[in-house]
């Protein structure tokens, strides 16, 4: 009996017929993990920033405090983890490859709702991991809709059972995530300017604020301090797609 | 039974000439490495032509589009599979010639009551420098050559694709502007598919100019130009570029 046909430029069905499973399943006695915490992101007037300190812990120890926990998918796609490194970084590099692969071997790049589900469909699939508390990844994803002229930049944010739902203005994740929130509804309904309005170097600069008062409240939030060139990772995702916001220039709009 | 081996080699040198039949006419690819990248061009009549394999690789060549599509299937899926058991730093062109397509292609040519592949192809990656780059010339029946830096050329016929080939060479020697070296393509393709010859009698540069753009316009034909860029910060470096944007 034939085995039922490989669905066109997906990449993860390449890997099943290879006999390669991402994501296998791991002990259930297994050691202390490590953990990522505060991502966040929001529209701001040219398109989305996202950002995220760099700070792992395990229980009550600091792993490092150089982690990139905001991830370039591909060229117009950015994903933002909180969780469990060990799952989420899989699941980026699976999903960087799984991308790549549809638009190298398809010639078009994937849709916007075929991006966002296919992060829901590997949540699901680590849903044994999640129930058994070991592999516990809430991401955020950023990605733009080519659908429309030009091209608009999204936010989306999932639960670590898969489901999707799309953020009007912005969302954090992790265990500072709490903090960023608040601040970030405040801004938005009395700041001046609110942070849709705002532009790049007021966006960065917020961002950066955002995150100090963060980990003030949360010792898993890494927070930014300047004076040891300690910044976090900020990318923008606008309409022409992808770019890195560098600590020299974190370092400069921080003191305007 | 004792002559059964000299009917299949009977059998493999009809299927030879039965393939160059059959590409006799396939619009030729072009390749060259410039210190910014690697410039491919390819011209097209509704078929593509030039192809992005994987970060930093890219494939051109003729044929027919089925086994041009085959071969592009194979070599992208081996490249991502390579690159996720184990990195994309991993994934080299001469691995993936030399261990993967080319043993394919073989096999496939001497099975001789199997239809043959119809291709004639060029893959380029791009290295730190232009020395390191790797340009290598993959033939229907699994045969290839690779060279580092320099001009290459897929054509249909082997000896006006070396005539096209040393004349690219010279042409473009010290040539850095992509645009320059898409020109000289674009001669050599017109005469190319022109016949006409690359040695003495070769055509003044106004006539190679005005052949090829009256060539494409006249026959509504794609120039299709591929560029790895040697420089950027993303993983994959390939593009399309339009003719336009050349200023061609």
């Amino acid at each position: 009996m034939n085995a039922a046909p490989r669905m066109a430029g997906d990449f993860l069905s390449l890997l099943t017929a290879q006999k390669l499973a991402p994501l296998a399943a791991p002990s259930t006695n297994a050691p202390t993990e490590t953990q990522a915490t505060t991502v966040f992101a929001f529209h701001y007037a040219d398109g989305v920033l996202m950002a995220g300190d760099r700070r792992a812990t395990a229980g009550n120890l600091i792993v490092t405090d150089r982690v990139d926990k905001v991830l370039e998918i591909d060229a117009t796609s950015l994903l933002a983890i909180a969780g469990v490194p060990a799952t989420a970084f899989e699941m980026a590099r699976v999903l960087q490859t799984s991308f790549e692969y549809y638009r190298r071997s398809q010639l078009q790049p994937l849709s916007l709702p075929a991006k966002v589900r296919a992060i829901a469909r590997l949540l699901r699939e680590n849903l044994p991991m999640t129930m058994q508390g070991v592999g516990v990844v809430v991401p955020l994803f950023a990605a733009l809709d080519q659908s429309v002229t030009p091209a608009k930049p999204q936010i989306y944010f999932y639960d670590p059972l898969g489901a999707q739902f799309q953020a009007v203005g912005h969302v954090a994740s992790g265990s500072g995530s709490g903090t960023i929130r608040s601040i970030m509804s405040f801004q938005e309904q009395y700041g001046t300017p609110p942070p849709s309005r705002m532009s790049l170097p007021e966006a960065v600069r917020f961002a950066l604020r955002l995150l100090m008062v963060a980990s003030e409240f949360d010792s898993a939030t890494g927070g930014v301090n300047p004076a040891n060139r300690s910044f976090a990772t900020i990318k923008l995702l606008g309409p022409t797609g992808v770019s890195t916001v560098g600590d020299e220039q974190q370092a400069e709009w921080l003191a305007l | 039974m004792t002559e059964e081996p000299y009917r299949w080699l009977e059998a493999v040198a009809n299927r030879r000439e039965y393939v160059r039949d059959q590409l006799r006419g396939g619009s030729p690819a072009f390749a060259a490495s410039l210190p910014e990248g690697i410039l491919l061009l390819g011209v097209g009549g509704g078929q593509t032509k030039v192809f992005e394999l994987f970060d930093r690789q890219a494939l051109a060549g003729l044929g027919h589009p089925a086994d041009i599509e085959r071969i592009r299937q194979a070599a992208i899926d081996a490249a991502h599979t390579e690159a996720f058991t184990r990195a994309p730093e991993d994934v080299s062109l001469r691995r993936l010639v030399s261990f993967g397509l080319s043993p394919q292609l073989k096999t496939n040519f001497e099975q001789i009551f199997t239809a043959p592949f119809l291709i004639e192809l060029l893959l380029a990656e791009l290295g730190t420098a232009p020395a390191n780059d790797s340009l290598i010339r993959l033939h229907f029946d699994g045969g290839f050559r690779q060279q580092h830096g320099g001009v290459m050329v897929v054509a249909s016929q082997s000896e006006t694709e070396a005539a096209a080939q040393a004349w690219l060479s010279r042409e473009t020697a010290g040539l850095t502007q992509r645009a320059a070296v898409a020109e000289l393509f674009l001669q050599a393709w017109w005469l190319l598919v022109e016949n006409k010859p690359f040695g003495e009698a070769l055509p003044p540069e106004a006539e190679r100019r005005a052949g090829w753009r009256a060539a494409v316009l006249e026959k509504d034909r794609v120039v299709e130009i591929g560029w790895l860029a040697r420089a950027g910060t993303r993983t994959a470096r390939y593009e399309a570029v339009d003719r336009a944007g050349l200023g061609l």
